[in-house]
């Protein structure tokens, strides 16, 4: 390799890095200005939202895809928003736990499941849902930087921060898809008279259900539960966790370790899993984890009822 | 290691720097070159290393033997050594548990009873690819087309060359160890069409490809549940993330190749511009179908014993190359099915004096593959044949769309590398080329806006799906 193959080959390299460092400035800073403009959508819609009315509202709803679509926050009343989102965990809950005003007086409903406390493969990378805050929130990046899920090539390349979301951001600047400010966050499902066979074909599989194994809490999940009682602990707010239910859950044992769990930690938990046991109907669920409207409809009623007696007890 | 991987990304420029360093010294970089491949292979589990060094040092030995035997049949015993040898080890660690399950079921078909035979055993990343480099080189010897290698350090690098050895290309010694045993030299093309090679691969491998995989792993997971018109987008979607899934690794290993100054043998040809299946095999996984050609399908008789052992020889070559691919009777039959279409195609040719078909051979070639490729995606027989009832029935439906940020990502994203391809098809000019085109401030622009396009759209890093193989 002579001298002017190393030149050249310095020349590549060099020019690469500063062109793609000046583009990806770029993009990172257009992303951020339309982004900032979006308030509907999963992608950050909904985020801005949270961010925007968060300490305006009485009563919180957190958790995942099971949060968003079982809690009809209407029921509980007009001042209640859910910020259920698809696909995220408790690690992203805690993170946005983390933004409220501790000074405010709120109910905060945070939806857990024991899937997050017995998987042992969950690793707490929904949090990386919030990256697109990243730099731009102070208290979402603290709770980044310490989730060990910013790497080293992100404070290079800060369009990473979109990864996965630039349509979605796009569209919705563009064409939003709803008014949000009649948006509280809920997103009913609804199953087509043409899916109703498929639904039904769903729910009679059996699965394979191994109730005797070890059931190991993982850390991940417990650092974030630690967590959020910390922030709980340290704010006016009462903080309320419960698991909404499931079609037919033929284990017990790790609903009965996860109650132990949070009775070990002194937070108000109940478990719905069983709520329709007994008086079931395949019209309350759109698959084995996830209800309908009308099933979100009647377990957020009962949800209700707990709702009223911690306003009562507050 | 994974060329998708931190790992990778800092191991590479570290053996660079110092492969170049020792510039004057092909001998010296091949023993870094060996190390390195060892570091790169060991990363994955150290002690398959054991079985790379042992297949190495045998055919080593072997191919010194089948030249220096004075005798044609002391020759065959040496090849049939490295035949029995090879083959026997990939025999055990991949197709143990498939036919000790195949004994069991046909002894179970006829009434007796057979305990469970199978062992816990693991595959060995790249075995099939280091397995038929090592045997081309005994074979090559043994046809008089090569010389055997005096030096143990070139040929264990030839074997283990890290770029290529984990998932192909399966490089010929013809090709490779005339390359390792002389001086390399980098140039400025090289660099170029290197650099913009492991971009583009990277692009097609961990945007485009993994992107489709989120929502083909989703449906065919519960293929049961959807109807023919998802399950028929879950199949096109497959056939291009592992196209982009294959290319773009093959993609990478010959980029990062260039950069060390070596010259692989390209892998794809954009196959799916291919107006007969039998176009479609010279253009898809080149290295393993001339592979096949050579060393199997001309050593069975080719077309050379009249037209029923033709017919024989391609069909046998091509369930060999299935089960190539796994220990499963889904790769059985996934080959079997091109054998099948490449049979009949050589008899229309040959009836109707054709050499290929009109435009209308791009969808019928696409649609064979396509059928092949439930079978090679499918968990089992039982599932790629309900798949595919589902799809001749007719029994389509609305379209699940799941993640629907996913979904247009994916659709996005495979435009995207359609037109590459499209772009590459109409200038006929390969990929390996590309880059020459360029100055180098309009080629760092282009890998530029590969970089900020790998940023938003990457996807989570999963395996290549060849690692399997």
């Amino acid at each position: 390799m002579n001298t002017r193959i190393i030149k050249e080959l310095i020349k590549v390299v060099t020019m690469t890095i500063i062109l793609s460092f000046v583009i990806d400035k770029i993009v990172f800073h257009t992303l951020n200005w339309i982004s900032d403009k979006v308030y509907t959508g999963q992608s950050i819609g909904k985020l801005n939202q949270f961010l925007q009315i968060k300490d305006s509202k009485e009563v919180l709803v957190f958790g995942n895809s099971r949060a968003n679509h079982h809690i009809d926050v209407k029921i509980l009343g007009k001042s209640a928003y859910n910020m259920g989102v698809d696909g995220t965990g408790i690690a992203y809950s805690s993170a946005l736990l983390n933004t409220l005003e501790k000074g405010t007086k709120q109910l905060i409903i945070v939806h857990i499941d024991t899937k997050n406390f017995f998987d042992n493969s969950y690793d707490g990378s929904d949090i990386k849902g919030l990256k697109i805050k990243y730099n731009r929130n102070e208290k979402i990046t603290s709770f980044l930087n310490s989730s060990g899920h910013i790497s080293i090539i992100q404070s290079f390349y800060k369009s990473l921060n979109y990864n996965g979301k630039v349509i979605g951001i796009i569209k919705n600047f563009y064409k939003p898809n709803y008014d949000y400010k009649t948006y509280n966050g809920y997103d009913p499902l609804f199953v087509n008279e043409s899916d109703e066979k498929a639904r039904d074909f769903i729910l009679k599989i059996e699965d394979d259900h191994n109730c005797e194994r070890k059931y190991q809490v993982n850390e991940i999940a417990m650092d974030y539960l630690k967590k959020i009682k910390v922030i709980s602990e340290s704010s006016k707010k009462q903080y309320l966790f419960i698991t909404s239910p499931i079609y037919n859950d033929k284990c017990k044992k790790d609903n009965d370790i996860l109650k132990e769990i949070m009775k070990q930690q002194n937070l108000q938990y109940i478990d719905y899993t069983d709520f329709f046991k007994g008086n079931n109907n395949n019209q309350f669920w759109k698959d084995k984890t996830h209800m309908t409207q009308s099933g979100a409809e009647k377990f957020t009623n009962e949800l209700l009822k707990q709702v009223q007696f911690a306003s009562k007890t507050n | 290691m994974l060329f998708n991987s931190i790992e990778f990304l800092i191991f590479f420029p570290i053996v660079f720097i110092l492969y170049w360093f020792f510039k004057s010294s092909h001998k010296k970089q091949n023993i870094l070159l060996l190390i390195s491949s060892y570091v790169f292979y060991g990363w994955w589990d150290y002690r398959f290393l054991s079985l790379i060094i042992f297949s190495s040092f045998l055919d080593f030995y072997v191919g010194k033997k089948i030249e220096s035997s004075p005798k044609k049949e002391e020759k065959k015993k040496w090849l049939i050594v490295s035949l029995c040898s090879n083959l026997g080890l990939l025999g055990v660690f991949k197709y143990y548990n498939f036919f000790a399950d195949s004994f069991a079921d046909t002894m179970s078909f006829i009434g007796w009873e057979v305990n469970d035979l199978t062992l816990n055993i693991i595959l060995p990343v790249g075995i099939s690819f280091y397995t038929f480099q090592t045997l081309s080189y005994s074979i090559d010897i043994y046809r008089e087309k090569i010389n055997a290698t005096k030096n143990m350090v070139s040929f264990f690098t030839f074997v283990s060359l890290f770029p290529q050895l984990v998932a192909g290309p399966i490089e010929r010694a013809s090709n490779l160890i005339p390359q390792i045993e002389q001086n390399r030299k980098l140039n400025i093309s090289l660099i170029k069409t290197g650099f913009l090679q492991i971009f583009i691969g990277l692009f097609r491998k961990v945007a485009i490809a993994d992107n489709l995989g989120v929502y083909v792993d989703s449906i065919y997971a519960n293929s049961d549940i959807h109807n023919a018109t998802t399950l028929l987008i879950a199949t096109i979607f497959y056939a291009f993330q592992i196209y982009f899934d294959f290319s773009g690794y093959s993609d990478i290993a010959i980029g990062s190749a260039k950069l060390l100054g070596f010259k692989f043998n390209r892998n794809f040809n954009l196959p799916y511009f291919s107006r007969t299946l039998t176009e479609f095999w010279r253009r898809w996984h080149m290295s393993l179908s001339f592979w096949l050609r050579d060393y199997l399908y001309i050593s069975l008789g080719g077309n050379r014993k009249g037209i029923v052992l033709t017919y024989r020889n391609l069909m046998l070559t091509m369930l060999l190359g299935g089960l190539w691919h796994g220990s499963s009777w889904n790769f059985v039959i996934w080959g079997g099915i091109h054998g099948l279409f490449l049979s009949i195609e050589k008899y229309i040719f040959s009836s109707l004096k054709i050499s290929t078909f009109n435009v209308l051979g791009y969808i019928y070639t696409f649609l064979v593959v396509l059928i092949a490729w439930i079978f090679f995606r499918a968990q089992d027989f039982d599932t790629a044949s309900s798949i595919i009832s589902k799809i001749f029935v007719l029994d389509f439906g609305s379209l699940f769309i799941g993640n629907l940020n996913q979904f247009v990502n994916g659709i996005l994203l495979l435009i995207i590398g359609l037109m590459i391809d499209l772009k590459l098809f109409n200038a006929k000019i390969a990929l390996e080329d590309y880059g020459d085109k360029y100055n180098i401030v309009r080629l760092s622009l282009i890998i530029s806006v590969v970089i900020l396009m790998l940023c938003l759209f990457y996807s989570t890093t999963e395996n290549f799906i060849y690692f399997q193989f």
